[in-house]
């Protein structure tokens, strides 16, 4: 006899549907597992016999042959263990083929009969074509996320037999997603003492989308102000939010307890993360990297000249497109990764090279640390700021600056403003829209004029200036007109701050 | 540049081995009895490549013996009373091409003064830890005239390299000869300055071979400094700059140097050893006073609490070697020629002082906000009066 259970995999961070065909007949007995599983999935079969023995079901000594259909994609994880139980269930008739019509199962199975969770259950739901789910209890808020099935949970292959044979009625359904509020309490930026320009930066960086380079001593509050962005960022909402709620299931990451991911992400990887980790791939399994787990929100690279200049230069591609591609002989996979990159970096080895002359370093151990930025990875970043260690006096007892709250209120404001110009933030203008968005005032011009003329401004630095400069607008309330102090402002906020080779 | 000629012609500074020489179509090489043609210096020049030369066993050798004796013994291990030395110099003399080595010098357009032969600049003939050799590019005569010598770190400030450029070009145009080190920082801005006076030609004393710029990003500075005046090392052709040879390298250019000036110098900087050897001769050595918050500062400032003669511009300098004698004028600024700041410029300008202070600090110092602050340093920079480097703000002097 003959059943087929609808389930899904995943690639990458998209679920995919897949058909379970279960076939019992007579014959040997024995156990084929057909269509292209990976060796996690093939091991279901040893999962299901077990788990169906301790839960008081039977185990055919009959001929079965199942197949995961379509057989050109490559089944992973776990997950197919629930659909392939049921449908042994229902090809040897111990449920009746009704009483799962419209059903999709998801889900691990332990030896003992439990149902467990699995990673990727929000794109994989979402991929679905089905009335109903039934997912192991542990994923019951993830799935519901998606909103479209009603979603049943189970806590063991018993109790679910039960219900599908009517005997028991089903639990109560898990709650639905509960509203959107950000749960985790997040650094505040009154916090931060001093660093007037440091708090510009960041504000004007969550303004407009701006990438923002870091670099300054040990202890001058680098890192203190990249933690306190993400709560600048307005909360993520709609498609974003179920967007950035999929790439973190399917990572195997666990979910906020509201299920949909609401605070934009903030990654900030190790500088010993490998090109695979930050960009995304893997042999196993497709896994988004951080820079996926990074989509919209902020991708913080601490000691960012620690990192190898390969994994960097990865960065360079996904930071202008949006997407990475991720291109594998098995297969090859899109992952979003629109993320705002923080940099932080000391000026040399020993983090004291400045105009004082206290460095410690050999020549040769400077430049070899700046070589690891490139050019046109430096060139990306539209904000580079140097940070000095605070004021004693700043840190002990001086004023609280404004909290995150208010700060957030101006970023909020500006962010409408560049959505009313047709785009997500001020850093996405085209240069062609920038002399009717951004028209200069003519002491603007003269200021950007000159720096052309003495070639310290290029030509696409020229536009980035723009850009930014349009951001310090938007955030001091001014009109269409950029003014000289806004351009003033980008220029000083673009910094050459990675000592380039300095001609004596 | 060594490995650029023919085949079988030995790479300066590293002796080709006789098979690999004599396998080439290459003129015979007889190692015993070099052709007559060849000069006394080509001698000098092998015996300056042997292992463990240094500048006291050379000039012992070139005191007791002609070049060519000297080479003659060495091929034959008689060269040194000890047998040991004796014998690691006849080895390696064994593997050595003079006729090829001296053929490398001509290509490369490397003269050299041996000491004891003509043409050794006197000034080092009297000296009592004279150079057995200098490879030279460009006019010994540049030798001639009066010589100061402008030392200091290589790590330095905006400030120690304006004030050595300064220096550099004022006393050049006052017809006094830069005797330095051609490295990064103060050496290199010294020669620069002398450059652009285009006045009296720099001396230039290097630690590595005359052939091996370093470091690499000064290569312009150094053939413009070889084609206008003298580059000079003890060193033979293709020396890698080995450390201990810039403290050997520094008492020749204070033998060298009538009056040496100390710009600016770090607590334990390489200038001590200039120092050191310039007060060995009774040499003047002055210093440029700096901040003393300024750790490149820390070394001129400790000497002028010694009671060094303090070199505040060329002037000074050149009333030290004698040649102006101090009036009413010597030290008078230069005419102001930049135009004078606005009201909250000048705030801006009294915040950044003379320190270099980043956009944070000028922002906390002036109370303004961070827009204002920019306006008002781009209005300066414009003007002349501030310039910024990798995100911190410094004032320009005048001039």
């Amino acid at each position: 006899m003959l059943a087929t259970i609808p389930s899904a995999t995943l690639l990458g961070v998209e679920g995919r549907r897949v058909a379970v065909e279960v076939h019992v007949s007579s014959g040997l007995p024995g156990f084929t597992l057909v269509g292209h599983p990976d060796p996690v999935c093939r091991e279901a079969r040893d999962r299901v016999r077990a788990a169906l023995l301790s839960s008081g079901l039977p185990w055919p000594t009959k001929r079965v042959t199942v197949n995961l259909a379509p057989g050109l994609l490559r089944k992973v994880g776990p997950g197919l263990d629930l659909p392939i139980a049921v449908g042994l269930l229902v090809a040897t008739g111990e449920l009746e083929a009704e009483a799962v019509a419209g059903c999709a199962f998801l889900g691990e199975l332990g030896l003992d009969g439990s149902l467990r969770r699995v990673p990727g259950v929000v794109p994989m739901v979402g991929a679905l074509d089905a009335r109903a789910v039934v997912v192991p209890v542990e994923c019951a808020a993830e799935a519901a996320v998606v909103g479209r099935l009603r979603v049943r949970a189970a806590g063991r292959l018993a109790e679910l037999v039960a219900c599908l044979r009517g005997h028991d009625p089903w639990p109560d359904s898990p709650p639905c997603p509960p509203g959107v509020e950000s749960s985790t309490p997040r650094p505040d930026l009154a916090d931060v003492r001093g660093q007037p320009v440091g708090r510009t930066a960041l504000e004007i960086s969550a303004a407009g989308g701006h990438h923002l380079l870091l670099s300054g001593p040990p202890g001058s509050g680098k890192t203190m102000l990249a933690r306190r962005l993400p709560g600048l960022l307005p909360p993520l909402e709609g498609d974003d939010a179920l967007v950035a709620t999929t790439i973190r299931s399917a990572a195997g990451q666990s979910l906020p307890p509201g299920g949909l991911v609401v605070d934009p992400p903030f990654r900030a990887p190790h500088h010993g993360a490998s090109s695979v980790a930050l960009i995304g791939g893997g042999t196993a399994w497709m896994r988004p990297g951080e820079i996926s787990l990074a989509h919209l929100g902020v991708l913080f690279l601490d000691e960012m000249a620690e990192f190898p200049r390969m994994v960097l230069d990865a960065l360079r591609q996904p930071l202008e497109e949006g997407v990475v591609r991720v291109c594998r002989a098995r297969a090859s996979v899109a992952f979003p990764a629109r993320f705002l990159l923080v940099g932080a970096t000391n000026p040399c080895p020993c983090g004291e090279a400045g105009p004082e002359g206290r460095c410690r370093c050999t020549d040769a151990a400077r430049e070899r640390y700046n070589r690891r930025l490139s050019g046109p990875l430096l060139d990306r970043f539209d904000l580079r700021v140097v940070v000095s260690r605070p004021d004693v006096a700043d840190l002990l007892g001086g004023p609280p600056g404004e909290s995150t709250e208010v700060v957030a209120a101006r970023v909020a404001e500006a962010r409408e403003r560049a959505r009313s110009r047709g785009v997500g933030c001020n850093a996405e203008l085209p240069a062609g829209l920038l002399d009717e968005v951004a028209p200069l005032a003519p002491a603007a011009l003269a200021v950007l004029e000159h720096q052309l003329r003495v070639g310290a401004l290029s030509g696409r630095g020229l536009h980035r200036i723009r850009r930014v400069a349009r951001t310090i607008a938007d955030l001091a309330g001014a009109g269409p007109v950029v003014d000289e102090a806004h351009v003033c402002l980008a220029l000083g906020l673009r910094a050459d701050v990675v000592p380039s080779e300095v001609a004596a | 540049m060594g490995s650029e000629g023919p085949p079988g012609l030995p790479v300066p500074g590293r002796p080709k081995a006789v098979g690999a020489a004599s396998s080439a179509a290459s003129p015979a090489i007889v190692h015993d009895a070099p052709s007559p043609g060849l000069p006394t210096e080509a001698f000098v020049a092998a015996l300056a490549g042997l292992p463990a030369m240094g500048h006291r066993r050379l000039v012992a050798i070139l005191r007791r013996w002609s070049p060519e004796e000297a080479w003659r013994r060495a091929v034959e291990g008689e060269a040194d009373d000890d047998p040991c030395l004796a014998a690691r110099w006849c080895a390696a003399a064994g593997e050595v091409d003079v006729d090829g080595l001296w053929r490398s010098h001509l290509r490369a357009g490397v003269g050299l003064l041996a000491f004891g032969r003509p043409g050794y600049p006197g000034v080092l003939a009297d000296d009592h830890q004279p150079p057995g050799v200098l490879f030279h590019r460009g006019d010994p005569a540049a030798l001639d005239g009066r010589r100061v010598g402008i030392v200091g770190t290589r790590r330095c400030t905006r400030y120690g390299r304006e004030v050595a450029h300064e220096l550099g070009r004022d006393l050049s145009a006052s017809g006094v000869r830069v005797v330095s080190g051609l490295a990064a920082g103060v050496d290199g801005a010294a020669h620069a300055g002398a450059l652009a006076a285009g006045g009296a030609p720099p001396i230039a004393v290097v630690g590595s071979g005359v052939d091996v710029v370093y470091p690499r990003r000064n290569s312009q500075l150094w053939a413009d400094v070889a084609a206008a005046g003298l580059l000079l090392s003890e060193a033979p052709l293709g020396a890698a700059p080995e450390a201990w040879r810039f403290p050997v390298r520094n008492r020749v250019i204070a033998a060298l140097s009538e009056v040496v000036v100390v710009v600016e110098s770090h607590a334990h900087g390489g200038s001590r050893y200039t120092v050191e050897a310039a007060a060995e001769r009774s040499r003047t050595v002055m210093a440029v006073p700096g901040s003393i918050r300024s750790p490149a500062s820390a070394y001129t400032n400790a000497l002028l609490a010694d009671g060094c003669a303090p070199a505040r511009d060329a002037t000074d300098v050149l009333v030290a070697l004698g040649l102006v004698t101090a009036g009413p004028g010597a030290g008078e600024p230069r005419p102001e020629q930049r135009p004078s700041p606005g009201p909250v410029e000048e705030s801006v300008l009294d915040a950044l002082g003379w320190d270099p202070a980043s956009l944070d600090g000028l922002v906390l110092r002036t109370g303004r906000t961070p827009p204002e602050v920019m306006v008002a340093l781009s209005h300066l920079e414009r003007d002349g009066l501030v310039a910024s480097r990798q995100g911190w703000w410094e004032r320009l002097a005048n001039g």
